[in-house]
């Protein structure tokens, strides 16, 4: 089953190749870029293509695919009469679809009572043509599709695209094939220049052709050959088929009929739904138009009932052409359908816009196809013949579609007649709105100026847009008629407010989606002019509050400009006023006129206020004082006690000194520290090297020399230590050269055999550490003992007695620290804690010294200490009073400490007595 | 007449006491004159001693001497360089040359100052305060003793945390917008503060006794040199 595909309207088997089926000729495949292109639209003047309408379905409005789906249900029903007409199949398969079609249908169908009466018109299938055979049938052959489905009067040679369109879009276009609009056309020109086609063909039945525009057509002979319109339009009044036809456009009627015959206006406005400017139209067409003419209307033998379903407003248009013709006078004096007269008279064959078309067929379709152009003329001389149509037909056109060409030829007649608008103008009233914004302005508002020279007519565009877009080919060159003619005027801005007192939302409901879309036609397709659309979409009575009060604001600066402020050109560049010009004007009175007054500047206080400013200047000026802060007397030395103090010590220790006096006890008992240095001194090895540090001012020798003199001596004396000394400060080499010649001399110690002095070591900590790492390294060589300055020969030090045996701190029988300072005890004693592992290390420090050692003892950082003059006096009673320095210092050291005492003491009771005498001072002062 | 050198410096040595004696009526020439001439001679002293002690043994003597191998010279170039550069410090322009021997010496000397610290009193004094409550240490020894050192630790433990409460610092606002510590820690901060003084009595006794000594000495030395005129 692969090879076939079953049609989706048909269900008949297709060859796959095959696009379309060749059965129903429906759509197989999915439309392509190309076809779809095809079925997007056409542009005025373009040719219709024949189209499937089942393809067109998708895109069909929702009303006209309902339509469409009543219609094939009623096709159903119709079938049997569809099959009696097989001869027509054939020739309708290429027929095109429109979709206008649809409206036929759905006007064929009985049971679609939906359509209003003015659509029905519109579309050219009047209610009454259902009644008809074959207005059934040609709703069949839409709404399936083709044509051939269903059977039809018309013969097959007839091709349902139009003739004149066809030579359009295809020079080739078969001659055979018939178009809806050659038919009427056929019929319109009355002349039927085709022996071969008899009068039958016409009959509504076989025709294609709407029957309004074929009346439309008609109405054109009429017009020319000078026939009266007004039996016709009893005839439309009284036909059976004017049932159907919409009051208003039966009022139209009438009331042209009433215009004719002399009766009154008033006569039935039963229309009461006919829009009174379509009404006024019919009846200007009326008015101008001589009675005669529509008198002697002909017989409509020639004319099949078909043409009765002519619209009025296309008969209108025939109308127009009639008495352009035959009136040539007055258009004449308007210069309204001069030209077109001319036009008509020359060629007299068809309109202008039509000979526009025609030389872009080709010759050979030109012969063939313009019957319907002949047609047209010839009806120009066939009035009478067509006053019968008019009188049988089912008038459909609408009043002011056929007002309109009347409404043209009124404006040249309203001269004479000035009561003639004002009759128009009342009857607007009725108009509905949609009309209104789509009928032509002229029509409505067809009241010219009487001081204007009556120019050539410009009709309004009083035709549909659908209609305007055929003849827009270049209708400026040749109008075909010049009721088309384009206004050139400018559309309006702002219109009267009677036009646009009209509902807004009534203008959008009662106009159907199709005739909605129809305005929306842009102006470049559309010739006529849509300010009027315009003008009810926006009315000046409706204009915001805000908007209008900006609109006066031009003419108001143009009004204040040219009146008060005209001399005034200042034009504002900054502010809210910016690009108005002289709004804030600089008028000459603001001016001062006269020399400005002089004051006088010089202040005049009375006495109380200048009592005032003089006491506030006061009290400015104090805070600006620096206000003096109770200080505290500092005290100061008393250079007369300073004196009786230094004199009394002097003074003191000299006689103590002087008098060698030993008053004072030496000291008894020993501490800790000193009993640690006892216990070192006496576990000293024979002759084992000590290491002895001397790092002590000079100003400290007295001092220092008197605390570590016992001790040394006691060393020397008992062990015989090999000393070697060892400085951290610059003048300590020298101060232990002094020691071991001063206070030890007795011992007989010489420099390289019994002590070595390695004099300075740099570096204060890192020197300490680097000697207590590696004493040999860090000091090589020995202290220079050489009095002859210019020796420069170096002693290597551990190769000397002192040293034998010792590389290393750890090495060494004791540590002794000779120093004043407690940082210099504190490195010695942070630096060798690791190096001198368990030798002891004795401290002999000044007194001043000895409270921050003290805590290095008591945490058994340092084995003993001797601080100060009191800790060699205890140390001298242990080691028998030698060499008695202690001593000798001992009774003014003390009797210098209990002056201090005294001092100390004294001068805190002195000064208690001074405060509780102040106290009482103060006391009673209060 | 054979003028003994102790008697030169005998004079000499009385001649400069009295001028630093001469404070006593406040700052005069001759003080002035004493301490500069100190002054000076202990530069000079000082500079002599670097030369001879630490430049001319350690970095020249074993450049030049042909008895230092080459290796060792080569090592000793390092601490001449250093040198150098610290006389750049002279010239303003050139002072950051000297920065990175002096980086160095600094660097060098924290760390073995913090290292010492740590390793040499904080440790060993934060263990003293602890071992003086070791009851293994005074087993054996008699009441008093015990008594002693109990009271000993106690008064070192007591100092110690009164005297480190007393710089603590940290307190509270109150609601009249004084600061003030809390209680306890006032109340340690107070017993701290008894401390300290003592502390600081302590260290001036030192000090006037150090001082006390020195005039003796000073005095004693006027007296015996004048004794050996007399």
């Amino acid at each position: 089953m692969a090879d076939v595909i079953q049609c989706p309207v048909c269900n008949e088997n297709n060859s796959p190749e095959q696009e379309f089926c060749q059965f129903c000729q429906s759509r197989l495949k999915p439309a392509t870029d190309s076809s779809k292109g095809a079925i997007e639209g056409f542009a005025p003047g373009q040719a219709p293509t024949q189209k499937v309408t089942a393809d067109l379905e998708p895109i069909l409005p929702e009303w006209l695919r309902e339509a469409r789906s009543s219609a094939r249900n009623a096709a159903d029903d119709d079938i049997a009469q569809a099959a009696q007409q097989p001869s027509q199949e054939s020739s309708q398969s290429s027929s095109p679809p429109d979709l206008l079609a649809g409206l036929q249908a759905h006007s064929g169908n009985d049971d679609e009572e939906d359509t209003p009466d003015w659509l029905a018109s519109i579309t050219g299938s009047a209610p009454t043509s259902k009644k008809t055979q074959a207005d059934s049938s040609e709703v069949r052959w839409v709404e399936l599709g083709g044509a051939k489905d269903f059977a039809q009067e018309e013969s097959a040679a007839e091709n349902e695209t139009p003739s004149w369109l066809a030579n359009l879009t295809s020079s080739e276009a078969p001659s055979a094939e018939k178009d809806e609009l050659t038919d009427w056309m056929r019929e319109a020109s009355g002349m039927n220049p085709q022996p071969s086609q008899p009068p039958v063909q016409l009959e509504p039945a076989a025709s294609d052709t709407p029957d309004w525009l074929r009346q439309m057509a008609i109405d054109s002979g009429e017009q020319k050959a000078g026939e009266s319109f007004n039996d016709a339009a009893d005839n439309f009044n009284t036909t059976p088929a004017a049932s159907d036809t919409p009051d208003w456009l039966r009022q139209m009627a009438a009331d042209s009929d009433a215009q004719n015959s002399g009766v009154s206006f008033n006569e039935p406005p039963a229309a009461s739904d006919s829009p009174d400017w379509l009404r006024k139209m019919a009846a200007d067409s009326d008015a101008h138009n001589d009675n005669s003419l529509f008198n002697e209307a002909g017989n409509t033998s020639n004319v099949p009932p078909a043409a009765s379903d002519t619209p009025d407003w296309l008969r209108s248009m025939g109308t127009q052409d009639q008495a352009q013709s035959a009136d040539s006078a007055d258009f004449s004096e308007t210069g309204f359908g001069e030209s077109d007269a001319a036009a008509g008279s020359s060629a007299g064959e068809s309109p202008d816009w039509l000979k526009e078309l025609v030389p872009e067929t080709s010759p050979s379709t030109l012969s063939s196809d313009d019957d319907w152009l002949k047609g047209l003329q010839a009806e120009k001389t066939e009035q009478p013949a067509q006053a019968d149509v008019l009188a049988d037909a089912d008038i459909e056109l609408p009043s002011w579609l056929s007002g309109a060409p009347a409404a043209a030829s009124v404006v040249p007649a309203q001269k004479d007649e000035p009561a003639a608008p004002a009759e128009g103008d009342i009857e607007l009233d009725d108009i509905p709105s949609w009309l209104k914004a789509a009928a032509p302005h002229s029509s409505i508002y067809g009241e010219i100026p009487e001081n204007k020279t009556p120019e050539p007519a410009q009709p309004p565009d009083a035709s549909p847009d659908w209609l305007n877009t055929f003849k827009s080919i270049d209708t400026s060159q040749a109008p075909a008629f010049a009721m088309e003619e384009p206004v050139d005027t400018a559309p309006p801005a702002f219109v009267p407010d009677s036009q646009t007192g009209e509902n807004m939302d009534a203008l959008f409901t009662d106009m159907p989606d199709w005739l909605t879309g129809s305005t929306d036609v842009p102006p470049a397709l559309s010739p006529a002019p849509t300010p009027i659309i315009n003008s009810d979409v926006l009315a000046a009575g409706e204009l915001p509050a805000w908007v209008q009060a900006m609109r006066p604001v031009d003419t108001g600066l143009s009004q204040l400009s040219s009146t008060l402020l005209s001399s005034d050109q200042t034009l504002e560049s900054r502010g809210a006023l910016a690009g108005l010009q002289g709004v804030l004007p600089a008028a000459p009175g603001y001016a001062p006129t006269s020399k400005p007054k002089a004051y006088s500047i010089k202040l005049q206080a009375s006495d109380e206020q200048q009592t005032h400013a003089a006491l506030l200047e006061q009290i400015l000026a104090a805070e600006a004082e620096p206000v003096p802060i109770a200080s505290y007397s500092a005290l100061r030395t008393s250079r007369g006690l300073r004196w009786a103090l230094a004199f009394l010590f002097i003074a003191a220790i000299t006689t103590m000194l002087a008098m060698r006096t030993q008053i004072f006890t030496m000291p008894v008992g020993n501490t800790l520290e000193i009993n640690g240095a006892l216990q070192v001194v006496g576990s000293i090895p024979e002759s084992a090297p000590v290491l002895v540090a001397f790092d002590y001012e000079p100003a400290r020798v007295g001092e220092m020399e008197a605390a570590a003199a016992p001790l040394f001596d006691q060393m020397l004396l008992l062990r015989h230590p090999r000393l070697t000394f060892i400085s951290t400060n610059e003048t300590g080499a020298i101060l232990a050269e002094r020691f071991i010649a001063g206070p030890l001399a007795g011992h007989g110690y010489e420099s390289g055999i019994r002590y070595l002095n390695l004099g300075y070591l740099p570096g204060g900590q890192m020197g300490i550490h680097a000697f207590a790492q590696n004493p040999a390294v860090t000091a090589p060589y020995a202290f220079a003992q050489s009095s002859n300055l210019l020796n420069t020969t170096l002693t290597p030090a551990w190769t000397l007695p002192p040293l034998e045996g010792v590389t290393s701190l750890s090495q060494f029988a004791a540590l002794i620290l000779i120093t004043d300072n407690a940082d210099s005890a504190r490195a010695w004693i942070e630096q060798t804690t690791s190096a001198r592992n368990s030798i002891p290390f004795v401290v002999i420090s000044s007194a001043q010294a000895a409270p921050m050692i003290q805590p290095y003892y008591a945490s058994q950082q340092i084995t003993g200490l001797v601080s100060g003059l009191y800790g060699g006096a205890v140390y001298e009673q242990n080691n028998a009073g030698r060499p008695g320095t202690a001593r000798t210092y001992w009774d003014a050291y003390s009797l210098g400490m209990l002056l201090a005492m005294v001092l100390i003491l004294g001068g805190g009771l002195w000064n208690l007595a001074l405060g509780l005498r102040d106290r009482a001072t103060a006391r009673e002062a209060k | 007449m054979v003028i003994s050198p102790d008697l030169i410096t005998g004079a000499i040595s009385f001649l400069f006491t009295l001028l630093i004696l001469s404070y006593v009526v406040g700052d005069n020439p001759l003080f002035r004159i004493g301490t500069y001439i100190f002054v000076g001679v202990a530069a000079g002293f000082v500079a002599a001693v670097v030369w001879w002690q630490v430049l001319w043994p350690r970095l020249v003597y074993p450049l030049i001497s042909g008895s230092v191998p080459m290796i060792e010279k080569g090592v000793l170039l390092v601490p001449l360089l250093g040198v150098l550069l610290l006389f750049m410090k002279i010239s303003p322009r050139l002072t950051g040359m000297g920065r990175v021997v002096m980086a160095f010496l600094v660097g060098v000397g924290a760390a073995v100052t913090i290292a010492g610290a740590l390793t040499g009193t904080l440790l060993p004094q934060v263990f003293g305060t602890i071992n003086a409550f070791d009851m293994a240490a005074l087993r054996g020894k008699d009441a008093g003793f015990f008594i002693e050192a109990i009271t000993n630790g106690a008064v070192i433990l007591a100092g110690t945390v009164f005297t480190l409460s007393y710089f603590h610092f940290g307190a509270r606002p109150k609601a009249d917008g004084s600061m003030r510590r809390l209680g306890l820690i006032e109340i340690s901060a107070w017993v701290g503060r008894v401390f300290i003084g003592i502390t600081l009595g302590a260290v001036f006794a030192g000090v006037y006794a150090a001082a006390l000594t020195a005039l003796i000495e000073r005095l004693s030395s006027l007296i015996n040199f004048i004794g050996n005129f007399l």
